[in-house]
C-alpha cells in the first residue's frame, strides 16, 4: 500500500521523500523554505521535537498569530492523521484554525505523515470519520490530494491557484501509530 | 409558445453555430473527456456503483422528510443553524438579512450552482454588498457579466485572450495571456478578499444527515479560505444533495470526481459539522437548504428520478447538441440534459419550452450518468406536457391526429405523394435540389424519393421458399422500410430464407407512433400503439423482426408503457415485447447464423456507425459488428462510432436542421477519417440521414443497412 501511495501522490503532482528521523525531516523542509514557516502544534510532531530541529537548521517558526503572520509564511508544515493509498491522499483534522490557516495560505505546504497509516481507501477511512464526529461536538475535516489545481481556463491544467502550490510528503516511520493524533 | 422567447433563443442558436472555436474547445473536451473518464474507472464497476446511487438517493427522496430533522438536529446540536427555504426568494431574503444582522459589508463566494440558481448574487448586490466570486471560473464569468455555461467548469465557453481582457482591467496593466500567469493574477487579486471578507458563502455537494454536517468537492483551495477566514458561513445547499450516511457520501466520493473531471479524486474534501473555531470564537455557521421546486420534483412519478443527480456535468460533456451550441444555448441556469429537467422544475416550463425541443433523444447521457438517470425518457415525458400545455403544433396535429391514426388514409396519401414527387426526383432515386421555400431542406443533405411501389405491395410477389421454416416471423417494417426504402424489406427476405426462416408481413401495421409519441401527442401513440400490437399478433408468429431501431423501442418499450393501465392491452403489449428483436440480433443470437455469411463479402472495407436507439436503447452493436467481420467485410471502426449521426426524426427536418447539419458533418468527418467505401449501419433513418451527407458532399462511401450488405453476396 505504500508504493500505491506514493505513486498515487505523485501522479497528482505531490512530491515523497522518505526521511529516516526529525533531522533528516527537517533538513528537507529547511532546504525547500525561503521565508517563515508555520507550525501549529501537533503532539507527533512535538514527541519529535521538529520545532528544535528546524530552529537548529536555521528556519523561521511561526507559532501563533496565524491570520497575521498566515499570509507571508512561506511554508505549512503539519503532520497527518492517516492517508488513502488508492488516490494518494492525506487526511487531517483540522478542527483547530491553525491548522487551517497552515493548510491553505502558504504556498507550500510539509506534511509528515507515519508510513504505517496508510489505509488502503475511502472505504476503509469510513470508521475513522465517524471516530472524529464522535469524538468532538464539531469537526473540519481535510482529505487532501496534492497541490491545488484548476483547469478552469481552457481546460489546461495549472497547478497552484489559491491553495498551495506545492505538497510534500515526508514519510517518517515511528512519528505515530495513533489515527486520531497529528 | 412565447414568439419572443424563442426569437431569443434562434439568435442564442445562430450565434453559437457561428462560432468554430467553442465548437472546436468543446469537441476536443468531449474527446479527452471519455479517455480520462475511462481511465478513472478502470477496475471499477460503474454500472454497480451507479445502481448503488441511484437507490440510496430514491430512498432519500422517500425518507427526506425524516432525513431533513436528522440532518437539522445533528447540525444543530453542532452549533450550526439551519433554515429551510421553501423557494429562491425565501432563501436570498435569508441570506441578506443575516448579512445586515452581522454587519456584512464583504461577501467571499466559493462555487455554489444553487447560488446561480437563486440568484443570489444579484439579491447581494442589491442590498449592497461587496460580492466576489473566488472559483476562477466563476469569478471569470463575474467579470464578465455572464452565466456559467457549464456545471463544473463555468467558463469553458471563454478563452485566454478573453480571460487577459477582463483580469487587466482589473489590475489596470496589460495582462499576458499565458494561463499559468492568469492563474497567477487570480490567486494575487483574490487573495486579500479572504482576509477582508465579513461572509463567506459556499456551497455544498453532500449534506450528511448522520452527522449534521456538510462535504465540499473541489480542487482549487479557494472554498477552504472562505469557510475558514470570515467570520460568518453560510452553505446554500439544495434538498437533494442528502445523504444519509457516511458510507453514503464515500460511495458518491468515489464516482463524483471520476464522471465529472477524470479525477480519482479532487485536490480537496472538506467535511465541515457545526461551529468550528474562528478566530477568538466561533464560526457563525449557517445552513440554507434549499427547495426551489424540489418538492414538486419529488411528487412527479415521471420526472423525480432526476432529484438523483450529483451534479457532474458528466451529461453535458457527451452531448452532441452541447458540444455543438454549449451550454448558453442548451441550458438555462443549469444545463444539458439536467438542466433541460431542472429548469422545468425551478425555473418554470416557460424557461425550458425551447430546451425541451434542443434535445436530439440520442440517449449518450443516460450511459454515463452516475445515477442511472433516464434523462432522455424524463424529457419525452416533459415535451408531452408541454404539448398538452402549448399545443403540438396545427402541422403536426392534423398529421398525427386526423391522418396517420387512419392507416388507410395515411398510406394512400404517400402513395400520391410517390406520384407527386416525380417533377422532383425526376426518376431518380435522390432528391438532390428542392425547389423554393423547400430548398433548405435539401441544402447540407440529398433526401430519398418516396418508393413508386411501397413494400407492402409488392410483399406477395416476392418468392419464399422455404422448405422446412426453423421460424416464422412477422416482419414490422416501418415507414421508412416500407415506402422509402422497400429494397430493405425484399433484402431481409432474401437473407433470411437463406436461413430457413419464412417471412410475413401483416398488413394492418401502421406507423409505429414514435413521431406523433415524441412530439408530445400521447393519444395519437396510444391508438397505433393498439392497432400495431392486434396487427402484429394476428397470426401468432414466433419473433417480430425489424430493421429500424426506433420501432424496435416503440415495440419494445414505449407500447407497454402507453397501455401500462389498461389490463387488456398491457399483456398484449406485453407479449409483442417478448418477441420482438432486431434482425441483426436475431440472426447473430437465435440462428447462430454468422458462419452462415463467411466470406461471401470480397474484403470490402467497411466501418460501423452505431445508431443511437440501437445501442443505447436495444443493447444491441456486437451482432452486427459480428455479422460484417465474419462475412469477410475488412471492418474498421470510425472515431466516435456511436455518436449521433443527427437524424433525430424531425430534429432533423423541422425542429434544428441547423444543429442537425452540424452533427452530421462530424459523422461524415469521422467517416471519411477511417478510409472505408462504406459505412454499414442497422437504422433507416440514418441512413437517410448518412447517405443524404455522403451524397450531398460527393463522397464516394456508400451507406448500407447491415442486411442489405449481408443479402449482396447471397447467390
Amino acid at each position: 500500500m505504500l508504493n500505491q501511495f506514493v505513486e498515487a501522490l505523485k501522479k497528482v503532482g505531490g512530491q515523497v521523500a522518505e526521511v529516516a528521523d526529525v533531522g533528516e525531516a527537517a533538513a528537507y523542509i529547511a532546504a525547500h523554505v525561503t521565508g517563515a514557516v508555520l507550525l501549529p502544534a501537533q503532539p507527533s510532531l512535538q514527541r519529535a521535537g521538529l520545532v528544535a530541529a528546524l530552529e537548529a537548521d536555521g528556519v523561521a517558526l511561526v507559532k501563533d498569530s496565524w491570520r497575521e503572520q498566515g499570509p507571508a509564511a512561506s511554508a505549512g508544515v503539519t503532520g497527518a492523521n492517516f492517508a488513502l493509498a488508492d488516490t494518494g491522499t492525506l487526511v487531517l483534522d483540522s478542527t483547530a484554525e491553525a491548522l487551517r490557516l497552515t493548510t491553505t495560505l502558504p504556498e507550500r505546504h510539509f506534511a509528515l505523515l507515519d508510513p504505517g497509516k496508510i489505509l488502503a481507501d475511502s472505504l476503509a477511512a469510513v470508521p475513522y470519520l465517524r471516530g472524529f464526529h464522535e469524538r468532538a461536538p464539531r469537526n473540519y475535516l481535510a482529505y487532501i490530494t496534492g497541490p491545488s489545481r484548476t483547469a478552469d481556463i481552457e481546460r489546461v491544467l495549472t497547478i497552484g491557484v489559491h491553495g498551495p502550490r506545492e505538497l510534500h510528503v515526508l514519510l517518517m516511520p515511528g512519528l505515530s501509530s495513533n489515527f486520531y493524533e497529528l | 409558445m412565447s414568439r419572443e422567447r424563442n426569437r431569443n433563443y434562434r439568435q442564442r442558436v445562430d450565434q453559437a453555430l457561428a462560432s468554430p472555436r467553442l465548437q472546436n474547445a468543446l469537441h476536443t473536451f468531449g474527446d479527452a473527456y471519455v479517455v480520462a473518464r475511462q481511465n478513472a474507472f478502470a477496475g471499477l464497476d460503474f454500472e454497480a456503483m451507479r445502481t448503488e446511487i441511484a437507490s440510496m438517493k430514491d430512498d432519500v427522496r422517500e425518507r427526506r422528510q425524516e432525513l431533513v430533522a436528522e440532518f437539522t438536529r445533528n447540525a444543530e446540536a453542532a452549533g450550526a443553524k439551519v433554515f429551510l427555504a421553501r423557494t429562491a426568494e425565501d432563501a436570498n431574503r435569508y441570506i441578506v438579512e443575516l448579512a445586515a444582522r452581522q454587519g456584512v459589508k464583504k461577501v467571499v463566494k466559493s462555487k455554489s450552482m444553487a447560488s446561480e440558481e437563486t440568484h443570489l448574487n444579484l439579491a447581494l448586490e442589491a442590498a449592497g454588498l461587496e460580492t466576489l466570486e473566488t472559483d476562477l471560473g466563476e469569478w471569470i464569468i463575474q467579470l464578465a457579466g455572464q452565466r456559467p455555461s457549464h456545471m463544473v467548469m463555468p467558463a469553458i465557453h471563454m478563452f485566454r485572450d478573453e480571460v487577459a481582457e477582463l483580469f487587466s482591467k482589473v489590475t489596470g496593466q496589460k495582462e499576458s495571456d499565458d494561463i499559468p500567469h492568469l492563474v497567477q493574477v487570480a490567486r494575487e487579486q483574490l487573495r486579500q478578499s479572504y482576509l477582508e471578507a465579513d461572509m463567506g458563502i459556499s456551497g455544498a455537494n453532500m449534506a450528511i444527515a448522520e452527522t449534521g454536517g456538510i462535504a465540499l468537492v473541489t480542487n482549487e483551495g479557494n472554498a477552504r479560505l472562505a469557510t475558514t477566514l470570515p467570520k460568518v458561513h453560510v452553505a446554500l445547499v439544495g434538498l437533494e444533495k442528502l445523504v444519509p450516511t457516511l458510507e453514503d457520501a464515500t460511495n458518491i466520493l468515489r464516482v463524483l470526481p471520476r464522471n465529472a473531471t477524470g479525477q480519482l479524486l479532487t485536490s480537496y474534501i472538506t467535511w465541515i459539522r457545526g461551529a468550528v473555531p474562528c478566530g477568538d470564537t466561533d464560526k457563525e455557521l449557517h445552513i440554507v437548504l434549499l427547495d426551489n421546486g424540489r418538492s414538486a420534483l419529488a411528487e412527479s412519478p415521471q420526472c423525480r428520478d432526476a432529484l438523483r443527480c450529483i451534479k457532474c456535468g458528466a451529461c453535458a460533456n457527451v452531448c452532441p447538441v452541447y458540444q455543438t451550441v454549449g451550454g448558453h444555448v442548451f441550458g438555462h441556469i443549469y444545463i444539458s440534459a439536467i438542466g433541460v429537467i431542472l429548469t422545468a422544475f425551478f425555473h418554470g416550463l416557460e424557461n425550458a419550452a425551447d430546451l425541451v425541443k434542443a434535445c436530439i433523444g440520442c440517449r449518450a447521457c443516460v450511459a454515463v450518468c452516475p445515477s442511472a438517470i433516464d434523462l432522455e425518457g424524463i424529457i419525452l415525458h416533459l415535451r408531452e406536457v408541454l404539448g398538452e400545455e402549448e399545443g403540438i403544433g396545427a402541422g403536426k396535429a392534423l398529421v398525427f391526429k386526423h391522418i396517420m391514426r387512419n392507416r388507410k388514409l395515411f398510406h394512400s396519401m404517400i402513395r400520391a405523394a410517390s406520384m407527386l414527387q416525380k417533377p422532383v426526383t425526376r426518376g431518380e432515386r435522390s432528391i438532390r435540389h428542392l425547389p423554393l421555400f423547400f430548398s433548405s431542406l435539401t441544402e447540407w443533405r440529398t433526401l430519398p424519393a418516396i418508393a413508386e411501389k411501397p413494400l407492402r405491395d409488392s410483399w406477395k410477389t416476392m418468392p419464399q421458399k422455404v422448405k422446412k421454416p426453423r421460424y416464422r416471423v412477422a416482419f414490422f417494417a416501418g415507414c421508412l422500410n416500407d415506402f422509402v426504402y422497400p429494397e430493405m424489406g425484399s433484402d431481409l427476405v432474401k437473407v433470411l430464407n437463406h436461413l430457413d426462416v419464412e417471412v410475413t408481413f401483416p398488413k394492418e401495421q401502421n406507423c409505429c407512433g414514435v413521431p406523433a409519441l415524441y412530439s408530445g401527442d400521447r393519444e395519437t401513440a396510444v391508438a397505433l400503439a393498439e392497432q400495431n400490437i392486434a396487427a402484429m399478433l394476428a397470426d401468432k408468429p414466433d419473433f417480430v423482426v425489424t430493421t429500424c431501431p426506433t420501432c424496435t423501442m416503440s415495440l419494445q418499450r414505449d407500447f407497454l408503457e402507453l397501455l401500462k393501465d389498461n389490463p387488456v392491452w398491457a399483456e398484449k403489449a406485453r407479449q409483442l415485447a417478448d418477441i420482438t428483436i432486431d434482425v441483426s440480433r436475431f440472426i447473430v443470437d437465435k440462428l447462430d447464423g454468422k458462419a452462415v455469411f463467411a466470406d461471401t463479402a470480397g474484403g470490402e472495407k467497411v466501418t460501423y456507425h452505431d445508431s443511437c436507439h440501437l445501442k443505447r436503447g436495444a443493447g444491441v452493436w456486437e451482432q452486427p459488428r459480428q455479422l460484417l467481420a465474419g462475412s469477410g467485410h475488412d471492418l474498421v471502426e470510425m472515431a466516435h462510432s456511436d455518436r449521433c449521426c443527427g437524424f433525430g426524426g424531425s430534429y432533423s427536418f423541422t425542429s434544428h436542421p441547423d444543429i442537425a447539419k452540424h452533427i452530421l458533418n462530424d459523422k461524415v468527418n469521422d467517416i471519411e477519417e477511417t478510409g472505408a467505401s462504406c459505412v454499414a449501419m442497422d437504422c433507416p433513418g440514418c441512413i437517410m440521414q448518412i447517405r443524404g451527407g455522403l451524397e450531398k458532399q460527393e463522397k464516394q462511401v456508400r451507406a448500407k443497412h447491415t442486411i442489405e450488405l449481408l443479402a449482396e453476396h447471397l447467390k
